[in-house]
């Protein structure tokens, strides 16, 4: 198992298997939904390939760790096996739910911040972490609505799943800021809220994304969560804050809809890993002295 | 401040069954919650309608992913009316959507605004069995990890024959192979042709290092390939080639080819077996 370095990665999708594979491009990570896997015997082939040069990630979307009814044993044992044959770094999934009296709903279905939900949650991730043996990583979701029924903020909610669980955080700015925005809240407000429910190191791992701005049939603005564009300035802006807070830590460019050519992505990447250059020289005096000597600081 | 739990708090497992149901309705009737149960800034169905357009969109997706040549034969709009019609009436139980759609092909028969396509359904399945054998290793990395296919012995000439685990045995009505090439080429005129009446036509498909591959099979060599996949030995797989050549025979729809002959063009020198003596 090779470790997630502290740097930007890529979300992998099977349309780049081949060029990937092909010239093996200056990536530091990759991150891949092991759902696109289980079934695809092909595919895996390729990853398993492209294994043997990258360190890799595991982002489920399936787990549906918020379901009352309890987790897919099933879905469990086909994570365990891609977990056995990838060795990944990290396993992650999302603060969410979409399987409901069997049917599973592809989409990231959201939680009432209850205490019965955070003990569904807490129990769900138990299960799975003993199924996998080893912990997981917990996403926020983007929302779209509120339920009345809250006992918790939701970071106040991911913060208690962590604490009981032993689970790590993946924090996702991009969902911050689409969530935060939704509710007509100041993302930076909504961001300060997740500074104090969450101590700096349980987050193991942030996210970046574009998102689409749509319009409404009453004409109100909606963001969603499509992972289909580049990232916006203001979510790097909040990216940088979270640096500040946080120090370097691994960050993956995730890009889902309309798939661009993987140097795009490339391309966002080495944005992300020039901030976090930039965070790892600010975090430490000596490099920071150093810097200013060699005229870098400013 | 989170707002304290009213009285419109519902159990999860009860909320979830709610969502879910409203997600998948198509009545408009049925796919809001009481607004009482949120407390956004927006109603509550705005954000319903987000998930909902996911969700179907999502499943929309996942089939158009399988089923090529429909979608390019029906068109955008009315694929996704399928889909989507579809998806409310048989959503996946699993994550693996690209697993997810084989009762579609059942599901669009005789689909309203298809009665002019009568080989539809057989399209359909088509896409799916290729779609199915494309997520397969190829044929080098699966003689090297993974699990053996069928295979039989041909006693009387020494070989036993190993089919790679990728292989199928595909049968239609249509000659869908041409009329897939014919929709993704945009060839109404083949297209009319090849759709006007019925041609029974088997196929063998398998996963090579290049992809998917397709070779027609005659009724012989089908029912050879039948009984072999079926678990059948050399001589029952025989029997059976006999049985349909002479069935051909006495019908006079084809010569009679020997049966080694028939063998050796149509499944010996086949990319989807390796021989070995025995």
């Amino acid at each position: 198992m090779d470790p997630i370095p502290a740097r930007a990665g890529i979300g992998l999708r099977i349309p780049h298997h081949e060029g990937v594979l092909a010239t093996l491009p200056d990536a530091a990570w990759f991150e891949v939904h092991p759902e696109n896997y289980m079934a695809d015997e092909a595919a895996l082939a390729q990853l398993e390939a492209i294994r043997a040069h990258y360190p890799l990630s595991l982002h489920a979307v399936g787990l549906s760790l918020g379901s009352a009814e309890g987790v897919d044993a099933g879905h469990i044992r086909r994570l365990r096996r891609l977990v056995d044959r990838l060795q990944p770094g990290w396993v992650s999934d999302h603060l969410s739910w979409s399987l409901s009296a069997g049917r599973y709903l592809p989409d990231l279905l959201p939680l009432p911040y209850t205490e019965e939900a955070l003990g569904t949650v807490c129990r769900n991730v138990e299960q799975v972490q003993e199924g996998l043996g080893r912990p997981l990583l917990m996403e926020n979701p983007s929302t779209y609505l509120r339920f009345a029924a809250a006992d918790l903020s939701e970071p106040e909610f991911l913060s208690a799943v962590a604490r009981r669980t032993g689970c790590g955080v993946l924090l996702d700015v991009n969902n911050v800021y689409v969530s935060a925005c939704n509710q007509l809240t100041d993302p930076v407000l909504a961001l300060a809220a997740w500074f104090r429910a969450l101590p700096p190191a349980a987050v193991d791992e942030i996210h970046l994304a574009g998102h689409a701005v749509v319009t409404g049939p009453e004409g109100d603005e909606l963001r969603i969560d499509d992972h289909g564009d580049r990232v916006c300035d203001a979510v790097w802006a909040l990216y940088e804050q979270v640096l500040a807070w946080r120090g370097a830590c691994p960050t993956l460019i995730e890009w889902d809809t309309r798939l661009p050519e993987f140097a795009v992505l490339q391309a966002e990447a080495a944005r992300a890993q020039a901030r976090l250059e930039a965070a790892a020289l600010a975090g430490s005096p000596a490099r920071r002295s150093a810097a200013s000597r060699l005229g870098h600081a400013a | 401040m989170p707002p304290e739990s009213g009285p419109m708090a519902l159990p999860l497992a009860l909320l979830q069954q709610r969502m879910a149901a409203a997600l998948l309705a198509a009545d408009p009737a049925r796919q809001a919650l009481e607004e009482t149960l949120f407390a956004g800034v927006r109603p509550g169905a705005v954000g319903l309608r987000v998930h909902r357009n996911t969700v179907l969109g999502a499943l929309s997706h996942a089939l158009r992913q399988s089923f090529v040549s429909v979608d390019r034969l029906v068109g955008e709009a009315f694929f996704d009316r399928m889909a989507i019609e579809y998806a409310r009436a048989a959503p996946p139980a699993a994550p693996q959507l690209d697993v997810y759609g084989a009762e579609f092909p059942d599901f669009i028969a005789g689909f309203p605004g298809t009665e002019r396509l009568p080989y539809l359904e057989d399209l359909a399945r088509f896409d799916w069995q290729l779609d199915e054998v494309a997520r397969q290793r190829g044929a080098e990395s699966a003689a090297a990890s993974g699990p053996p296919g069928a295979g039989l012995e041909l006693e009387e000439a020494g070989v036993r024959l190993d089919f790679l685990p990728s292989l199928r045995l595909h049968r239609a009505r249509y000659a869908v192979d041409r009329l897939r090439d014919a929709i993704l080429a945009e060839d109404t005129t083949a297209l009319e042709a090849l759709g006007a009446a019925p041609a029974p036509q088997a196929y063998a498909l398998w996963r090579s290092a290049a992809g998917v591959k397709v070779q027609p099979l005659s009724p012989a060599a089908a029912a050879f390939l039948a009984e072999a996949l079926r678990g059948g030995d050399g001589a029952s797989a025989l029997a059976a080639v006999a049985a349909e050549v002479a069935a051909a025979g006495e019908a006079g729809e084809a010569g009679e080819p020997a049966v080694v002959d028939l063998l050796t063009r149509e499944i010996l020198t086949a990319g989807f077996v390796r021989i070995r003596t025995t």
